[in-house]
């Protein structure tokens, strides 16, 4: 069944759209990720304009994260002091990464950014999460008893000025990498159309050392209310997000997410981490290699501006 | 000026003797966008006829039928990717003002037997004449992108060539059927109907259509326009909500 996409002028199929969304979201439900990073690329390969995907999956990517977000919070695992901070500074990040969107959308080279920041990006955490994955399920294999590093070990930049302290994650930190933390992934977020969940849990665990327990809440109320924000900030300056698009990535990432959390309990975690570095470096590769290798048509077009009639 | 009337007057004259007119129409004026639209066939029909006024009782061909029909103007870019650094990037671009979203032309037979190229490039019919689009591009690239443009749009399916696309149902009664692909772009298309004989055109026609989102598509592209941040509140709100929901019914 056809269902006509109003901001993309195109018409898609409906079951390949929920069916898309419903298995990203599995994914998502299954690794605690918001799946943008997968969704995105998936629609511009089957032939959603770049600008449109990516507007677009920022608005599943609110549905998919606020069922998870709302269920740690009513288990009390939300860090909402730290939180705070992480919004902030990434919807001004946000605001940064929209204007650079639409710079490079005039400048015609928004696909090959987008193609270049997710080759560098997944390239680098994947590779970093398949090393800590694989160490860790050596070390299982081996005996060994890994002991959790523990949340009071500082780094250097911990000891920054403005030290604040977070109650629930029992941190006295400073601040300033919290702020530049939060921006950073505001931006890349808002390029990029990802919640950035797959960075910020990394960064959240092994920079900032905020406890386990409080991580997966944190980092998804993080990506809901930034995502919130990139979606009004590429309806107001890009007029490309697709509310029909979106609804049909919502409805079957919503499903999808439920089902992918539950399988995920069957997994353990170092193992889970192992197979989300494969599918994070997979994507990586496929943009690394339609970098590199010569395109079937070295020509390819676009239309300027803002839609035409409507 | 005076030239081009003198030339009419003699178009006149000379059409006078035995005239023929083009009676024609488009099977819909509105092709109507709704949430299922998945592309829509239009048929072209018309007939040929004498000359209201004319001594003449009836027609005689043979007569050949070459139906343009044109979407509505964009600015669209072409871009050429080359080799930097072992990574293929969009270096060379050419931009073109009033570049048709969509172009057809149907004829009933090949294009070059109808009539002479001195003609077709005058009426602007090949899909990639000069006249179509224009640019501030220098010359050779301007010809060179335009070429990979009208290529990029018949792979689209929006521009297309079909010599065998108008059908004589009688000496003097023709159809032709134009496909809009779902993502024929909305707006006003106009269709020109060209009567050639002897590789002459002796009469033109000129009808129109429009291709229009309606009920809640059209709502929502006006909205995303007109208010953008009422729009964006709402895609958000519609977004928590979906997740809540999900959450919701999915909670053991």
């Amino acid at each position: 069944m056809q269902v006509y996409l109003p901001i993309a002028e195109l018409s898609m199929n409906l079951f390949f759209l929920v069916g898309i969304g419903g298995a990203v979201g599995f994914l998502s439900g299954l690794f605690g990720v918001g799946g943008g990073f997968l969704l995105t690329p998936l629609l511009i390969f089957s032939g959603v304009p770049s600008s449109v995907a990516v507007a677009s999956v920022t608005g599943q990517v609110v549905a998919a994260s606020t069922s998870g977000a709302l269920s740690y919070y009513r288990r009390g695992q939300i860090d909402l002091h730290l939180s705070i901070y992480l919004v902030l500074s990434s919807i001004l990040g946000s605001f940064l990464g929209v204007w650079i969107f639409g710079v490079l959308r005039a400048l015609g080279q928004l696909d090959l950014f987008i193609s270049l920041g997710f080759l560098i990006l997944l390239g680098f955490v994947g590779t970093l999460m398949m090393v800590e994955a694989v160490r860790s399920i050596l070390k299982r294999r081996a005996g060994i008893v890994v002991r959790e590093k523990l949340p009071n070990q500082h780094n250097w930049f911990h000891g920054l000025p403005f030290r604040v302290r977070f109650k629930k994650s029992r941190l006295y930190i400073s601040v300033v990498p919290v702020l530049l933390l939060g921006f950073c992934i505001g931006v890349v977020g808002a390029l990029l159309g990802i919640g950035g969940g797959f960075i910020l849990v990394p960064a959240l665990v092994y920079l900032l050392r905020v406890p386990g327990n409080m991580v997966i809440g944190t980092s998804l109320l993080q990506v809901v209310a930034m995502m919130a924000a990139t979606t009004i900030l590429h309806a107001v300056t890009s007029q490309s997000v697709d509310i029909i698009l979106a609804f049909c990535l919502m409805v079957g990432g919503t499903v999808g997410a439920q089902f992918g959390a539950s399988a995920g309990k069957y997994l353990r975690g170092e193992q889970l981490r192992a197979l989300l570095a494969l599918l994070v470096l997979a994507v990586a590769i496929r943009f690394g290699v339609s970098l590199v290798i010569p395109p079937s048509n070295p020509f390819s077009m676009a239309v300027m501006g803002i839609g035409g009639a409507i | 000026m005076r030239r081009l009337l003198i030339a009419l007057g003699f178009g006149i004259l000379a059409s006078g003797a035995d005239a023929e007119q083009l009676v024609t129409q488009v099977s819909s004026e509105e092709v109507a966008i709704t949430s299922s639209f998945a592309g829509q066939t239009l048929t072209l029909f018309g007939t040929i006829a004498p000359e209201a006024g004319s001594e003449q009782k009836f027609v005689e061909g043979p007569y050949h039928v070459v139906v343009t029909v044109t979407g509505p103007l964009q600015r669209r870019v072409a871009r050429k990717m080359t080799n930097a650094f072992g990574v293929w990037i969009n270096t060379e671009q050419a931009v073109y003002e009033e570049f048709p979203s969509f172009y057809q032309v149907l004829s009933d037979a090949k294009l070059d037997t109808i009539t002479n190229p001195v003609t077709l490039a005058e009426t602007a019919i090949p899909l990639d004449s000069p006249s179509i689009g224009k640019t501030s591009a220098p010359y050779p690239q301007s010809q060179l992108f335009r070429g990979e443009l009208v290529k990029l749009m018949e792979r689209k399916g929006l521009y297309r060539l079909n010599e065998q696309g108008v059908i004589f149902r009688s000496d003097t009664f023709y159809f032709a059927q134009v496909v809009l692909p779902s993502d024929a772009p909305p707006g006003p298309y106009i269709a020109h109907t060209y009567l050639f004989k002897d590789g002459e055109i002796i009469a033109r026609k000129t009808n129109g259509f429009s291709v229009r989102k309606i009920g809640f598509e059209r709502f929502l592209g006006l909205a995303s326009r007109q208010q953008p941040l009422l729009y964006g509140l709402v895609c958000v709100v519609l977004a928590l909500f979906t997740g809540w929901l999900g959450g919701v019914v999915f909670r053991r």
